[in-house]
């Protein structure tokens, strides 16, 4: 029985049968030591290459409202877009890539007063936050960001395809919260969310880790061959709910975005490691 | 157990193979790599240009390099300062996902999308609402600049399809035209033809190509004489016809 429970993922995965729905908020994944084959042969941001871990456990899920709450309660801690009034949301009807801004945003009220707070979505992933508010989360909670490789390794789950799944596009919508719409002129609602989903709401990985690509870009630690030694970027995996076929269809464990440390966009949001 | 651990590194082979491969990366040659370098300058437009600058460095918030001017002080700014201010200092960032990634051969294409105006950087809301509200002055300056530095950045070429700049087509095409060089001032066209909806381009195999159902936004065409000679000519036949 032991050997069975062992090898279940591997079967689960010959099969095509991935794991089983689970409302997870905190637990955790082990990834385990060995080497990965990591990037693409046909990227130069992050190329194809082998890298070893010595293992670590990974939240299942992107960190929740709740889990921020949690940290905002026992600290008083004020985000970027409070303190700054720059946060940038979205609403249907922009031009592609264009984000509008809303000095009434900030994590409580993702995308503006006038589009309401996240009383009801404690179990939707915490937004329009920056990259330093997800470092004081991660202090205080002693946790810490994957780094680019570790997210991708999590994100592979053991495959060196495009997707965890092989190469094949079409099967994002089974795992993933994207943007199915041709443009976001108009609202698309056709996976059942605009906006963000309650964490978990797709299918996870063969590893069990919910919502690698889509629901929200995740915040890493990490600098790319290609960054120029004065930036201060920082970089953010997976695509989000805003991303379509068309348009940054980053949803995928190649594509590596980048994105300046005080902004907050309300596509934005981190899971963490544990060492 | 022998046959699962047998199965699973067959798996393991058959992923490797499946390994997302793509065209392999080759470093660009060294034409396109200077393509890819003159497609993304700026102009930087030299209309109250030390003043401007001053007052950027000024600005607090210094550990963000999109912190914006006060209002009191940005209103105080003539048109063509703000002109200037708007060109070199966008005020907002810009989504993770924003930049089109490297490219091969850049300089054998044509795109579909402009490159940003700023890599890491958007205008903010008053600084489209200044283009737009600005509009003639906007073109006139441009024009003005293009004239006098003999090129025409590409935050410029934004600016122009921000504000749907189709009285400048002619212009566009006689700056075009000097060295053929820009073919980003072709995209240009294309986006300005596909803003009004012109029947022609609509309906084209470039427009199908470019931003077609499965057009993503690293699409393009061949940079070739015949395609510049299409897009030109379309470019003409739409500019006469918005002129009636």
């Amino acid at each position: 029985m032991s050997t069975l429970l062992k090898y279940l993922p591997v079967l689960l995965m010959l099969t095509g049968i991935h794991s089983v729905y689970a409302q997870a908020d905190t637990s955790f994944v082990h990834i385990p030591a060995g080497e990965y084959m990591l990037g693409s042969k046909a990227s130069i941001l992050n190329p194809a290459r082998k890298v070893r871990t010595a293992g670590y456990y990974m939240a299942a899920t992107e960190l929740t409202n709740a889990a921020f709450d949690k940290f905002v309660q026992a600290t008083g801690y004020i985000t970027e877009a409070e303190k700054r009034k720059n946060a940038l949301v979205f609403e249907p009807g922009l031009e592609e890539f264009r984000w509008k801004e809303d000095s009434t945003a900030y994590w409580r009220y993702p995308n503006g007063v006038s589009h309401g707070g996240i009383e009801d979505k404690m179990n939707h992933p915490v937004t329009t936050i920056s990259y330093r508010d997800a470092m004081a989360y991660c202090q205080w909670a002693h946790v810490r960001l994957p780094t680019l490789d570790e997210w991708e390794i999590a994100s592979r789950a053991g495959a060196s395809s495009l997707y965890s799944w092989g190469n094949n596009r079409d099967s994002i919508g089974r795992y993933a919260n994207i943007w199915h719409g041709r443009n976001h002129l108009v609202a698309d609602t056709s996976d059942g969310y605009m906006y963000t989903s309650p964490v978990a709401s797709f299918r996870p990985n063969a590893w069990g880790l919910y919502d690698m690509y889509g629901n929200l870009f995740e915040f890493c630690e990490g600098r790319l061959p290609t960054d120029k030694k004065e930036s201060r970027m920082v970089h953010a995996r997976g695509g989000s709910w805003w991303c379509s076929k068309n348009s940054c269809n980053y949803f995928n464990s190649v594509d590596i975005g980048r994105v300046n440390p005080v902004a907050s966009f309300s596509n934005q949001g981190f899971r963490v490691v544990k060492p | 157990m022998k046959y699962l651990m047998l199965l699973t590194a067959l798996c393991c082979s058959v992923n490797l193979f499946a390994q997302y491969d793509g065209p392999e990366w080759k470093t660009p040659s060294k034409e396109s790599q200077a393509y890819n370098e003159y497609r993304n300058k700026s102009t930087v437009p030299p209309y109250g240009l030390a003043k401007v600058k001053a007052l950027v460095k000024s600005i607090p918030w210094a550990d963000d390099e999109t912190a914006r001017m006060d209002n009191k002080t940005y209103l105080a700014l003539s048109l063509r300062e703000k002109f200037t201010y708007v060109m070199i200092h966008p005020e907002i960032s810009s989504q993770n996902c924003d930049p089109i990634p490297p490219v091969q051969d850049e300089d054998k294409k044509i795109f579909g999308r402009l490159p940003d105006a700023f890599s890491e950087a958007n205008w903010s809301e008053r600084q489209i609402n200044f283009l737009n509200s600005n509009r003639d002055s906007v073109m006139a300056i441009i024009r003005e600049s293009v004239i006098r530095s003999k090129r025409m950045g590409v935050n410029y070429k934004n600016a122009i399809q921000e504000i749907n700049g189709r009285e400048m087509i002619p212009f566009l095409i006689d700056t075009y035209n000097t060295d053929k060089k820009d073919h980003d001032i072709l995209s240009l066209l294309m986006l300005l033809m596909m803003k009004s909806e012109y029947t022609p381009f609509m309906t084209s195999q470039s427009y199908r190509k470019l931003y077609g159902p499965n057009a993503d936004f690293r699409a393009y065409i061949d940079f070739n004489g015949a395609n510049e000679e299409l897009i030109l000519k379309r470019a003409t036949d739409f500019y006469s016809t918005i002129r009636k």
